[in-house]
């Protein structure tokens, strides 16, 4: 609600953007690598004398041949077992330090749901063994620098930035932190009341039901990724299960770093070297990532809201794995039908033809650990909620019995393969995707052989994955908006309806949960 | 490899000198009054590019709302060469839609006037519709069918992607209207070929269908979120008479009547290159990019005319306003003050409170939320936008507190802002942090692009250079002055955001006016009646029944509702319909 005080970035954040961002859009750090680069022949013969083509197709490049920065180049191992990749880049006087810690939300105790987020948000918040909160968040201010942590799904992330002139005092800041938390009463007391008042606002925003409602449908409510936490389990959470949760799971030896910026390698190593020096830590292993056990019920699923003109819709199934060989042939085959932007087939029929939703695409999850879902989405008023439904079903069909143009092949191929040197923008990129890439333990050979990978794509591909991994007997669609709305015939064009698309099935209806205990009523 | 050259100057942030970074930007304007600006950085092969137009909402008025936004929308569907298989064809097919849209504008008018007049109950529903403004939708229809014909479908984004470009967007705020991309180093003649030829010759193809898709937008970002409508009514509270009461996507009437005709003069006039400034931030030769810059953008004429100036001012504030809304948020407060507009010299001191009030170390984190657990979340920002400014704080209530209680702690900070001045180390403190934001903010081309478009469209680029020193010279004193000048009672506008009880109700209307205790036995009875025979059912109204009728008063409403239940169940298990 209220802009901060970043002025460029505020009005910059108001605006109303003209499609879904890409991925990242604001984050990314288009800057310098140490990566090979040829640049461009520089044409000047009498280029502002010659005609200016009818075209842009008739335009003459010069070639841009690229080599991705190599993994070994910048990888560390120090003598506590931690991996480090170190990627120098002197042009601004700034360091950015990251820890990746094996731990997550997956590693919570029943009962306890929250214990992760909880003890990641207060590692940072909770002062230190030898400051208080109020002592560190003085210092970590009064030095500029950017001192984070938190706990996610499948990894706890902590992050420093600070002026490279006060780097050892910003370093001393943040391993103190990580090392020697404090979990400090009164900020636990504080981080439950503000995690409780959100908790009682869940049912407010579509977007929230939305997203809380497809992953039960998709995996269920035993496996970790769909768990919440209740007001009795937040209250059950008490300072010394954060203190077991750190100790058990902050394990030095298995920290992966990225570091980025203006230092000098030999030195920093050095740093981080003394940093971990003499920490006691447990060696207990950690188990892997479980698999949701769940199998998915085809269907119609609607979430009634009253006050809202828009229905919010997904429709999908579970979708594969990374490590999965036609990994390559299905990101082309989404980008075509939906995970393209604009010239995506979904978007081009449901926003630019019909005018039926500001933005709409797929997405064909690729997951780490366990398979991702599938998914196509939009958001579109009431009445036409049904009509843009009907319109992914005839593009999930489409593309599984026609093969793709080449215009389309082209355009998905060719665009994957010229993005590719954004990966490796900039330092702070480098080293983080490198360090992300051990922790997940992605094969090394990953960015080497990605380009001719997608290169070798056909439009056979396209269309033998498109019918291998879209199945539309499986399709579960949730509806999330005003369903009395929604299922009234639009007077504009009656063919559509929910009815209709449900069929034979019934159309289930999900109620809203109690938003502190997350039991359901049931519905008549 | 070339690098960069910042240059830096005495970075000392424990001393009152801070530091200061120069953006080596190369700046040239064409002879049609375009400016352009080139950072070269090398790097990875890539450059990020765009270019503002000095134009956004502000620029509009009464009628026009949304055009500045429908617009950037209208900015991606082609060229004459871009879009089409036969332009002839289009453009004609272009002409005949306006006609009939025309027409239908016509019917429309006289619907909107019956529906004024309580004749109709509404405009827009298909049943109050005349014969001959259903042929001409039907008629619009089949145009709209024969365009598609004569299109190649979002061609301009194609080319785009086909080229490894990334990120194409753009963004209209009150102020400005922004688009930008990142290209691979070796397609930089591409970004000047389709920019130039947008500017040049755009075709607004599917002009009515994109109308539709910014009615969406509105929808996702304003009517279907918790606060979006009352966000808007808050602003429109808060302005006065200026242009910025109203929101950037448009008052919906507006967006439906807008034509294209409007479209053309407002793009003849704003999108003239004498409006215009582009950035280059990344890979590339200045002396290549000033050659194509001539060859390209140097083609397009310049406008018929200058833009003018704003010419509405906000009136200044005589008597609190004060808006109370029912909202599914937690209970918050939100407290606005008029103060100054972007680059005035109190601007300066304005940043600097607010970042004295912000983050973990900032007084309303400390008192509000930690010492007197009123609150959860607090914050305060200066808002300079071109013409006008102001000043917000929020906080959100702790359960158990009222946004009035924080409502009045804000108060109090301010009050002490007023009285005492502010100490030293916190004021360096707060210096620190911006002299390291300026660091910060160089990290990405891409966010350097922007800024330095943004700033250019406002008071010019050259305030990224300047700007920080002016930061760096506030004092105590600036900032107690500012505090008493613009932070008054009559002054500011005040929202208070109460929590909508919804609960059961808006599931299950049957259940309104029962207390919690009521309503939790009439959903058990609701699950045990999904297992119940038919039997069972007319037994239990029965007793229900009998019963009933000598339960005491305060219980009637209950009863009632539980025989309600049951013959619903009843006729449900006899297969009668209801």
């Amino acid at each position: 609600m209220i802009k901060t005080n970043q002025k460029f970035f505020s009005s910059f954040l108001a605006i109303a953007l003209l499609a879904l961002m890409p991925l990242g859009l604001i984050a990314q750090q288009p800057r310098r690598t140490n990566a090979t680069t040829t640049a461009p022949a520089v044409q000047t013969k009498g280029a502002s004398q010659t005609e200016i083509p009818a075209h842009p197709r008739e335009l003459k490049f010069a070639d841009l041949s690229y080599t991705p920065p190599e993994r070994d180049k910048y990888r560390h191992v120090l003598s506590n077992g931690a991996v480090a990749y170190l990627v120098e880049d002197h042009d601004l006087p700034l360091v950015n330090v990251t820890t990746l810690i094996r731990t997550g939300r997956y590693l919570e105790p029943s009962s306890k749901e929250g214990v992760a987020a909880l003890s990641g948000g207060q590692i940072r918040a909770g002062g230190t063994t030898s400051k208080t909160a109020e002592q560190f968040d003085e210092a970590a201010d009064f030095l500029a620098a950017n001192i984070s942590s938190g706990i996610g799904d499948t990894q706890g992330n902590a992050n420093l930035n600070c002026l490279s002139k006060d780097i050892d005092q910003g370093l001393a800041l943040y391993f103190d932190m990580l090392k020697n938390p404090r979990f400090q009463p009164d900020r636990l007391a504080l981080a439950k009341s503000q995690i409780l008042q959100q908790m009682e606002r869940r049912n407010d925003d579509t977007t929230t039901i939305e997203s809380r409602e497809w992953n039960r449908l998709m995996r269920g409510t035993d496996h970790f990724s769909t768990k919440q936490t209740t007001k009795a389990s937040i209250e059950a959470v008490t300072r010394d299960d954060l203190v077991a949760f750190h100790k058990q799971y902050y394990q030095p030896g298995a920290f992966v770093f990225a570091v980025s910026g203006d230092f000098n390698t030999k030195e920093m190593l050095a740093k981080l070297e003394t940093s971990m020096r003499a920490w006691e830590a447990s060696k207990a292993t950690i188990s892997e990532v479980p698999k949701p056990s769940f199998a998915p019920v085809a269907g119609v699923y609607t979430v009634h809201k009253a006050d809202v003109n828009q229905g919010r819709v997904i429709v999908g199934h579970t979708g594969t794995t990374r490590d999965n060989p036609d990994s390559y042939a299905l990101s082309i085959m989404n980008d075509i039908l939906g995970g393209g932007g604009f010239t995506s087939r979904l978007m081009s029929r449901i926003r630019s033809d019909e005018g039926l939703a500001y933005s709409a695409g797929s997405d064909y999850g690729l997951g780490v650990y366990y398979p991702s879902d599938f998914r196509a989405s939009f958001q579109s008023k009431s009445a036409t909620t049904p009509q843009a439904v009907g319109i992914i079903m005839e593009e999930i069909a489409r593309i599984r019995t026609t093969k793709v143009s080449d215009e389309e092949l082209t355009t998905a191929k060719n665009s994957a393969i010229e993005i590719f040197p954004r990966f490796f923008a900039t330092a702070a990129q480098i080293a983080g995707t490198f360090a992300q890439d051990e922790y997940t333990r992605r094969p090394v050979d990953y960015w080497s052989t990605y380009r001719d990978r997608i290169k070798s794509v056909t439009a056979e591909d396209v269309q033998r994955v498109a019918q291998k991994y879209l199945q539309p007997d499986k399709l579960v669609i949730l509806v999330v908006g005003n369903i009395d709305d929604i299922t009234k015939s639009n007077p504009d064009n009656a063919q559509h309806s929910l009815a209709k698309i449900a069929g034979s099935n019934q159309i289930r209806r999900i109620p809203l949960p109690d938003p502190l205990t997350m039991i359901y009523p049931q519905v008549p | 490899m070339k690098k960069i050259s910042f240059c830096f100057l005495a970075l000392l942030v424990c001393a009152a000198q801070a530091a200061a970074q120069k953006v080596p930007v190369q700046e040239m304007v064409l002879d049609n009054g375009m400016k352009v600006l080139m950072v070269p950085r090398k790097g990875d092969p890539n450059i990020a590019v765009g270019w503002v137009a000095r134009v956004g909402s502000v620029n509009e008025r009464p009628g026009i709302t949304g055009l500045s936004h429908l617009f950037e929308h209208m900015m991606f569907k082609g060229t004459h060469a871009i879009g089409t298989k036969d332009i002839n064809a289009n453009l004609q097919l272009i002409k005949e839609m306006d006609q009939t849209r025309a027409a239908i504008r016509a019917e429309e008018q006289t619907l909107i006037r019956r529906a004024r007049l309580g004749e109709i109950p509404g405009s827009k529903d298909p049943q109050v519709r005349t014969a001959r403004h259903r042929e001409l939708i039907a008629k619009f229809d089949e145009l709209t069918k024969r365009e598609k014909e004569t299109l190649v479908k979002d061609e301009f984004d194609r080319i785009y992607t086909t080229a490894g470009a990334s990120g194409m967007n753009a963004g209209t705020g009150n102020d400005f209207t922004v688009y930008f991309i990142n290209v691979p180093a070796n397609k930089l003649e591409l970004w000047f070929w389709m920019e130039s030829d947008r500017l040049l010759k755009p075709v607004f193809r599917e002009f009515y269908s994109e109308r539709d898709v910014v009615h969406e937008e509105r929808r996702l970002r304003t009517d279907s979120t918790p606060t979006g409508k009352f966000d808007e009514q808050f602003e429109s509270m808060f302005w006065q008479s200026s242009p910025y009461g109203w929101p950037v996507v448009g008052w919906p009437s507006d967006l439906e009547g807008i034509t294209r005709e409007e479209a053309l003069d407002y793009f003849a006039v704003n999108y003239a290159p004498n409006n215009l400034t582009a950035c280059l931030v990344g890979d590339f030769e200045p002396a290549r990019a000033t050659e194509l810059a001539r060859k390209y953008f140097g083609r397009l004429p310049r406008g018929p005319r200058d833009p003018e100036p704003v010419r509405t001012q906000e009136m200044p504030q005589q008597a609190e306003k004060r808006m109370v809304a029912y909202a599914e948020t937690s209970p918050q407060v939100r407290v606005r003050y008029h103060t100054v507009a972007d680059g005035h010299r109190d601007e300066f001191a304005l940043g600097i409170l607010s970042d004295i009030l912000n983050g973990r170390t900032g007084r309303l984190y400390k008192s509000l939320v930690l010492e007197k657990g009123l609150a959860n979340a607090a914050s305060a920002g200066q808002d300079g936008r071109k013409y006008e400014g102001y000043f917000e704080l929020q906080g959100t209530a702790k359960p158990g507190h009222t946004p009035e209680e924080v409502e009045q702690a804000l108060y109090k900070e301010i009050e002490k802002l007023q009285k005492e001045t502010v100490g030293e180390q916190e004021l360096q403190k707060v210096k620190n942090q911006n002299a390291a934001g300026d660091f910060r903010r160089l990290q990405s081309n891409f966010a350097l692009m922007v800024q330095l478009l943004l700033r250019d469209s406002n008071r010019g680029w050259e305030t990224i250079n300047t700007d920080p020193a002016r930061v760096q010279a506030v004092t105590a004193a600036d900032l107690q002055r500012v505090a008493n000048t613009y932070f008054k009672p009559e002054n500011r506008t005040a929202g208070i955001y109460y929590t909508k009880k919804i609960a059961a109700t808006e599931e299950d209307p049957l259940l309104a006016g029962l207390d919690e205790e009521e309503k939790s036995q009439i959903r058990q009875m609701r699950g045990m009646l999904g297992q119940a025979k038919i039997e069972q059912v007319k037994a239990v109204l029965t007793q229900v029944t009998q019963q009933g009728a000598s339960a005491p008063a305060e219980k009637q409403d209950f009863i009632k509702v539980l025989k309600k239940l049951l013959e619903d169940r009843l006729a449900q298990l006899e297969g009668r319909k209801k």
